[in-house]
């Protein structure tokens, strides 16, 4: 089948997507139309009005209540639809402003609320694999004891003896099977550091300095789990999310401005 | 018809976005939206002190926006959680160490309305044409950032002094209508960052009121997954009073089963009214009243970016460590529409409060000021920063882009005097819980398990009891605190005996290291005056530091104000004593919190001076060192029934 060459410009199916969602959208209660000049506040209005007001307040309003708050809403009405027919939104900067952050907004709205497929998200750990690899390895599971010492000099000599006897800290003597950045929360930065630099073994290594003091580490078990997609599935959710915003903004500005000549004179 | 293509257009647009994905319900585990039981082990005991700011503004909060802010709550999430997020004004920042939990405490009131303008076209047609002050403010607001600051600072102040447009003003109705869509877009972005065992993203707004420019403003704080916290919808606070916040919370509890709390914080700012004899009306407190609050507000944000609430030197006159971040704050008011007398501190200020509650309670057997204390930041940038080292400002018109901010006129009264390095880098709230759960870290503040720093992350902790010896230090002390007495936040019950405490403070491994650690006690003498009293309980280089005249001396003083540095050669890295009572008195009614010292540290102001190179002025230079510090809460001693 040929179809006309029209059919096949996509700022036509741009428009033709967005005329069907139109429809979708507003099927079964468009939004008043500003010429009117009646305001319909019916049993299905004021019931709308009455359940805004019980949700904040945690209780139904008295009929007084009820009805200061169907003031407010005609009031509200009134001055938007006179608004619109003072055309106080032409030409002003504020709107115009506000309709081109909206367009922007709008484009990425959706990406907001989205809740990619697994295939989408596969995809994109594959394309990010060395970013989730390095924080999987960041995030190694480490087993070890620690023993706390107030002075290099003192872990030194402690090592040397092979008597581990240690000074006292409120530091846990034995941290099992715990992510790195929680051992990194406790002990710092510094110790964290001297920590990836030592290999597991069954000995007494290091001294490593910390914030605190030096530590004598035996370091059991260090282990790297490598990423898993279920178990990454929602930050993966939320990477994609972030990036994706951005992406669409980006790409619905250009499908937009493709449609423009833009003349620059210089 | 122009309309129509209009709403055409925007459909398309709409289009153009779902394009490419499949759109159904975002969906995440039971386990990331609900409270977080029975989703991780737990410790037997509390472990660790967990590390948060239940105290952050994002894009949401009218004055935020206004102020220029434009990162939204999942990039404050995302930077709470150690992921790198590009500021409002423009540059890449990065928690060094991520926190462990979140409240994202925006203010109720118009809720996201200075963003709805891009959502809701109607709402702000209306709301900008129904009145020329509005109108004003918002050309304002996009005529550039400065004018953006001063609009919502014009804002502020017609809130604070109940004169905001009627076409703004905070109506129940329109209230609930703004807010409907934010809140639950928020509840499902908590959820999708909320991660047991590793970060809560805990539900929350805030609740603000200030009559007369005062500062009653609250944190409400939910512990639970949005399965109840949908139910409900921020209450608005201009307005209203904090009974009917109380009575609203109570609602929300017997109709969810969940469980709610409220923060009170810059009491600094309230003119003597966040801790007052009276009811709000000024009649007589009911025991009821008492038990109301006391139920409602188990804790308190002590210090953060607005100054420091613990004491002021005019109540503490004898605790030459008074002071902290109090400077700029004590003339005035939150708008600086009224002036601050010395008679209003005692309303004021956290320590005094506590005292009241003594008070109080044995008055109406209730007491109302049984608070713990926790710092938070009130940032309104959407990055939760504490550190003096890495702060990006009050709100987006003062991040570090705007280079001599310490030197500059702030939003809040500066004609009055108050200027950029008077405000605070901002605190942190840490919390002793069993693990890291919505659940658990909630339950840490309902107990008072919690403290405040300045920003610090250092270990404190307290055990309180009869009988606790030094050799405790040498077996399981943890298992003993708990088992043969009360963490901080506790209650003892008067046996006859003087308590004893076990205390431990220990560094913040990437910080500073520390001075001293002190017990402020405070308590009815036997007329029943209140009475405090600072004891200075283990302290670094014992051997060179000696008392004289009951004094302590100085630990010294290694910054380099040229450049911004300090050595950690002086100080400890971990404090530890058993303290007991020394002026114990049968049936003395009575608390003890714990004060934990930082040496001297360059503030953010000297830390932007020399990155800056900017001059600051003699008061700003004097006040450009300070020692930060940690609050506990207090454990409380009763007299026997």
């Amino acid at each position: 089948m040929n179809l006309p060459g029209w059919t096949r410009e996509p700022l036509v199916h741009f428009v033709a997507l967005g005329a069907l969602l139109y429809v979708a959208l507003t099927w079964g209660g468009s939004p008043p139309d500003p010429s009117s000049r009646l305001i319909n506040v019916d049993a299905s209005e004021k019931e709308k009005i009455a359940e805004s007001w019980t949700l904040t307040m945690g209780r139904s309003p008295t009929d007084a209540e009820l009805d200061q708050a169907v003031d407010a809403f005609v009031r509200e009405e009134v001055l938007y639809r006179e608004a619109l027919r003072l055309g106080l939104d032409e030409e002003d900067a504020i709107v115009r402003r506000r309709l081109v952050s909206k367009m922007d907004l709008s484009a990425s709205l959706a990406a907001e609320t989205a809740e990619p497929s697994d295939a989408i998200l596969r995809a994109y750990l594959e394309e990010n694999a060395e970013r989730y690899a390095e924080e999987a390895a960041a995030n190694a599971l480490l087993t070890f004891d620690q023993a706390y010492f107030t002075s290099e000099a003192r872990a030194r000599a402690a090592l040397g003896s092979g008597a581990v006897t240690p000074d006292p800290t409120s530091l846990p003597a034995k941290v099992e099977g715990k992510p790195s950045r929680e051992v990194e929360s406790r002990f710092g930065q510094q110790f964290a550091e001297g920590l990836s630099t030592l290999e597991p073994g069954d000995a007494w290594q290091g001294p490593i300095a910390s914030g605190i003091g030096w530590h004598l580490v035996r370091l059991t078990q260090r282990d790297v789990q490598p990423p898993e997609f279920e178990a990454l599935r929602t930050a993966l959710a939320n990477d994609w999310r972030s990036d994706e915003i951005e992406a669409r903004k980006k790409r619905a500005f250009e499908v937009l401005s493709s449609a423009y000549r833009i003349d620059i004179s210089e | 018809m122009r309309k129509g293509l209009r709403a055409l257009l925007g459909a398309s647009v709409l289009a153009m976005g779902l394009a490419g994905c499949s759109d159904s319900e975002p969906a995440v585990s039971e386990d990331k939206s609900g409270d977080g039981t029975d989703t991780i082990e737990l410790a037997e005991f509390p472990d660790r002190p967990y590390w948060g700011d239940t105290h952050l503004h994002t894009d949401n909060s009218v004055d935020a926006f206004g102020f220029g802010t434009r990162l939204g709550p999942e990039a404050a999430l995302r930077f709470a959680r150690g992921e790198e997020v590009t500021a409002t004004t423009g540059a890449k920042t990065q928690l060094s160490r991520p926190l462990d939990f979140l409240v994202i405490a925006d203010h109720s009131d118009a809720l996201g309305a200075t963003r709805r303008l891009f959502d809701a076209p109607r709402w702000y047609v209306d709301w900008v044409m129904g009145d020329e002050t509005v109108l004003r403010w918002y050309d304002m607001m996009h005529e550039s950032p400065e004018q953006s600051t001063r609009a919502i600072a014009e804002l502020i102040s017609a809130a604070a002094e109940d004169r905001v447009p009627e076409a703004m003003a905070a109506d129940p109705e329109g209230a609930a209508e703004a807010t409907k869509d934010i809140w639950n877009t928020q509840l499902s972005t908590l959820d999708r960052y909320n991660e047991p065992g590793v970060f809560s993203a805990i539900a929350g707004y805030e609740w603000t009121a200030m009559p007369n420019g005062n500062n009653l403003h609250r944190v409400v704080m939910f512990r639970d997954g949005s399965d109840k916290t949908r139910q409900t919808y921020p209450f608005p606070g201009l307005n209203t009073t904090a009974p009917a916040l109380w009575e609203y919370m109570k609602a929300y509890e017997e109709e969810t089963g969940g469980r709610v709390l409220a923060i009170p914080h810059n009491s600094n700012l309230s003119n003597g009214l966040m801790f007052q004899m009276t009811m709000e009306d000024g009649s007589p407190m009911t025991p009821e009243y008492a038990a109301l609050r006391a139920w409602a507000e188990p804790v308190i944000e002590a210090t953060q970016i607005k100054g420091d609430s613990e004491t002021h030197p005019y109540l503490s006159p004898n605790d030459e460590m008074a002071g902290f971040g109090v400077q700029g704050w004590d003339f005035g008011n939150l708008s600086l529409s009224e002036k601050t007398e010395p008679s209003m501190y005692a309303g004021s200020y956290a320590r005094s409060g506590l005292l009241r509650g003594l008070t109080l309670e044995q008055q109406l057997g209730v007491n109302p000021y049984a608070f713990g204390m926790i710092g938070s930041t009130d940032s309104h940038t959407s990055l939760a920063t504490g550190d003096e080292d890495n702060f990006w400002g009050k709100h987006t018109g003062n991040e570090q882009s705007y280079t001599d901010r310490s030197m500059k006129a702030q939003n809040l009264g500066t004609r009055e005097g108050r200027f950029g390095w008077h405000y605070l880098a901002g605190g942190y709230a840490a919390a002793w819980a069993r693990g890291n759960t919505r659940a658990e870290i909630f339950d840490a503040f309902a107990r008072r398990e919690v403290y405040a720093t300045t920003g610090p992350r250092m270990s404190v902790r307290v055990f309180g009891g009869f009988g606790f010896t030094a050799d405790d230090w040498e077996g399981d002390w943890v298992r003993k605190g708990y088992t043969e007495g009360v963490p901080m936040g506790g209650e003892l019950e008067d046996n006859g005996a003087a308590p004893s405490f076990l205390i431990s403070a220990m560094k913040d491994p990437d910080g500073a290291n520390l001075d001293r650690v002190q017990v402020i006690k405070g308590w009815l003498d036997a007329s029943g005056e209140m009475q405090e009293q600072v004891y200075d309980v283990v302290w670094s280089d014992a051997g060179s530091r000696r008392k004289t005249g009951g004094k302590l001396a100085p630990v010294g003083d290694t910054v380099n104000r040229e450049d911004a540095t300090y050595t950690n050669t002086i100080g400890a890295a971990e404090l530890r004593t058993t303290w007991t009572d020394p002026d114990y008195r049968e049936g003395q009614r009575a608390f003890y919190y714990v004060r934990v010292l930082e040496i001297p540290t360059p503030r953010w102001t000297l830390y932007d001076a020399v990155r800056f190179g900017v001059t600051l002025s003699d008061d700003a230079m004097a006040d450009a060192v300070a020692q930060e510090r940690a609050y506990t809460s207090p454990i409380w001693l009763k007299p026997k029934p």
